[in-house]
């Protein structure tokens, strides 16, 4: 069980959040001319570190927002979470 | 036109439970709050204006995970942004339509869409924790969270802390459901349906 802290509302069980996946995907500017492959790379190919991950989460039952977390894959330890706009040195 | 409450059907008045020869503190208060107004308010992002500019009902918006109150209107955060509106008499809509306009807010009537089960007792907290995850100790009267109970989304509001007063409300379909989850949690100490 992780313990992730809500910006928006404080420390919370993780029971209330959905994982979103990685929140370092950029998806192709928009009207932008792509390649099968780029767009290809976009929706399926993902990174599975082992280590630091950046990582979407939506507080789905509690405040309803998207934010962002910094977790070590392979301990779980959590350490930073963020706004959805803010941006992550 | 006739409204019938979401637990009409399941909230039976009486003693249940674990409840003889107790006091009337020591066992679980259960109350069906109905008809009341229930507006949403969530601010537009394109409105640049501070919060702090707009009142209701002579209320400011409150901060995160607080409420605003007097004796008309109850003012719940619910998100950034976002609040709920409770209000027992029947005018709310114009005291929003007086105060918030329609281009800088979203105003959503939900009064029909709520199940909400007020619980009073001094064990109630016991009750809540046995579904819920959130720390009961770090929050006291006048504050206000979203969490689950038994993977039901659910706003508490605490209402009062001596007596310890709880308002739990779900979505109006997940109302019974909620009941069930709660009064079973409920009859160790015993509860009375009111």
């Amino acid at each position: 069980m992780l313990y992730i802290k809500c910006p928006h509302c404080g420390l919370r069980s993780q029971n209330e959040f959905a994982y979103g996946g990685d929140a370092s995907v950029k998806r192709p500017e928009l009207n932008k001319e792509i390649s099968d492959q780029e767009w290809d790379e976009f929706v399926y190919l993902r990174k599975s570190p082992r280590g630091k991950h950046l990582e979407l989460w939506h507080h789905v039952s509690g405040c309803r927002q998207w934010i962002k977390v910094l977790r070590d894959t392979s301990t779980h330890e959590i350490f930073n979470t963020y706004k959805s706009e803010e941006k992550v040195g | 036109m006739t409204s019938i409450s979401p637990l009409n059907s399941v909230h039976l008045a009486g003693d249940h439970g674990n409840s003889k020869n107790k006091n009337t503190d020591e066992i679980i208060n259960i109350k069906e709050i109905k008809n009341l107004k229930i507006f949403q308010i969530v601010k537009f992002k394109k409105n640049k204006k501070n919060i702090e500019n707009y009142k209701l009902s002579g209320l400011n918006f409150p901060n995160k995970l607080r409420v605003s109150e007097n004796n008309d209107v109850r003012i719940l955060w619910i998100g950034p942004n976002n609040w709920l509106a409770l209000s027992g008499t029947s005018s709310l809509s114009e005291v929003i339509a007086k105060s918030l306009s329609n281009d800088e807010f979203a105003i959503t009537d939900l009064s029909h869409s709520k199940a909400i089960i007020e619980l009073s007792g001094k064990n109630i907290k016991e009750v809540l924790k046995k579904g819920c995850p959130i720390n009961f100790n770090d929050i006291n009267k006048n504050e206000v969270v979203n969490s689950i109970f038994n993977g039901i989304a659910v706003t508490l509001d605490f209402i009062n802390d001596q007596p310890e007063k709880i308002r739990v409300m779900c979505l109006r379909s997940f109302g019974e459901s909620l009941y069930h989850s709660v009064t079973d949690a409920s009859l160790e100490f015993g509860y009375k349906a009111i």
